[in-house]
């Protein structure tokens, strides 16, 4: 008998389960077990293993369950925390911008107004604006850069 | 798609939308009864791929972990325990790929000799008892001696009752590597258990 009869026979025998195999399939694996002494041995022996893997007890301990439930409620809680955080600080930012947008203009008008009001030269009251106006982000950026050196404790906080 | 298929695919179909709905909101409830309803399969499964009790508990705290962070991600077309699975698996593979000291092909044993321990289950009777542990103990070892990828898909395939293409989605293969897995893994396991008494 052909050997790719066998193996299409053995590949049937450990696929099978509902659906699996049709029932053109099921018919000619029926026919050729009837006559081939081997692939019979095979589908015993898989049989066999597939009750023996069924038999396998393997549970999770009540330890285990409560430990996890546990963990991944801290989990939870510590996720929940981080994205109020990250939402006030959207929301910080947002506002920062849009009244950024709306005072510039304004305090730039007043400063120009009274520049000439005085009669200034532009470059004197165009300094004090550009440090009034750089100075917020130069110090959070200094506090950033200051995260992570020496001057933190374990965890990071100024 | 006819109507009975329809009848029983729509309520499947709700109960994956509010899983995938509770894990978006990362509802510690619902984390509480997938866990609950999980735990003997999940942990089963990270046994036979991790070949360590210990080293798959851990593996079961992470995934849950993993689940709960990357919760949004997860489809509700698709079946939850094939997600669920193919975290774990994803996860273990991460960790032996890390550690580099358990090949995917080579079979994973304790240092005892023993691949994991079997738990004593049901109270019928001490000699009862100890053969069912002896006899567990047998085949888990003879589970140790084949390779990764067929023990996966034979735990997969006749433990957890998964169809072939849940396999291939767990394991990301194609369906025929799943079939050759299945059948090489039979074929291996066979003889392996010709001295063990069932």
């Amino acid at each position: 008998m052909n050997s790719d009869l066998h193996e299409r026979a053995r590949l049937l025998i450990a696929i099978s389960g509902p659906g699996v195999a049709s029932g053109e399939e099921q018919l000619w694996l029926a026919s050729h077990l009837e006559t081939c002494s081997s692939c019979r041995e095979f589908a015993e022996r898989s049989r066999e293993a597939i009750q023996a893997l069924r038999a396998i007890p393997i549970m999770a301990g009540t330890d285990l369950v409560s430990a996890t439930k546990l963990r991944v409620r801290r989990r939870a809680d510590e996720l929940h925390f981080r994205q109020e955080r990250v939402w006030v600080i959207s929301t910080c930012c947002v506002v920062v911008t849009l009244w950024s947008a709306l005072t510039t203009a304004t305090f730039w008008s007043a400063l120009a107004w009274l520049g000439r009001q005085t009669r200034l030269s532009p470059t004197i009251w165009q300094i004090p604006f550009a440090v009034l106006c750089f100075m917020p982000g130069i110090l959070a950026g200094i506090v950033l850069l200051a995260r992570g050196t020496h001057l933190t404790d374990r965890n990071g906080t100024l | 798609m006819n109507a009975t298929t329809c009848y029983f695919v729509s309520p499947m179909r709700d109960e994956n939308t509010e899983i995938a709905r509770g894990l978006k909101r990362r509802d510690p409830d619902l984390f509480d009864q997938l866990i609950e309803k999980y735990q003997h399969r999940l942990l089963r499964y990270l046994v036979h791929l991790a070949g360590r009790r210990d080293l798959a508990e851990d593996f079961f705290q992470e995934t849950w972990i993993r689940v709960l962070e990357r919760g949004g991600q997860y489809d509700a077309h698709h079946e939850f325990s094939t997600w669920l699975f193919a975290i774990a698996r994803n996860l273990a593979i991460d960790h032996m790929r890390r550690k580099q000291t358990v090949s995917l092909d080579a079979p994973a044993n304790n240092d005892d000799g023993a691949p994991f321990d079997i738990p004593n289950i049901g109270q019928p009777s001490a000699l009862d008892v100890t053969i069912q542990h002896e006899l567990s103990e047998q085949i888990s070892c003879s589970m140790q001696h084949i390779v990764t990828e067929y023990r996966e898909a034979l735990v997969l395939r006749f433990q957890e009752g998964m169809s072939l293409e849940e396999i291939a989605h767990v394991t990301n293969s194609p369906l025929g590597t799943v079939k050759s897995r299945i059948y090489r893994g039979l074929s291996a396991l066979g003889p392996l258990l010709k001295g063990v008494r069932l």
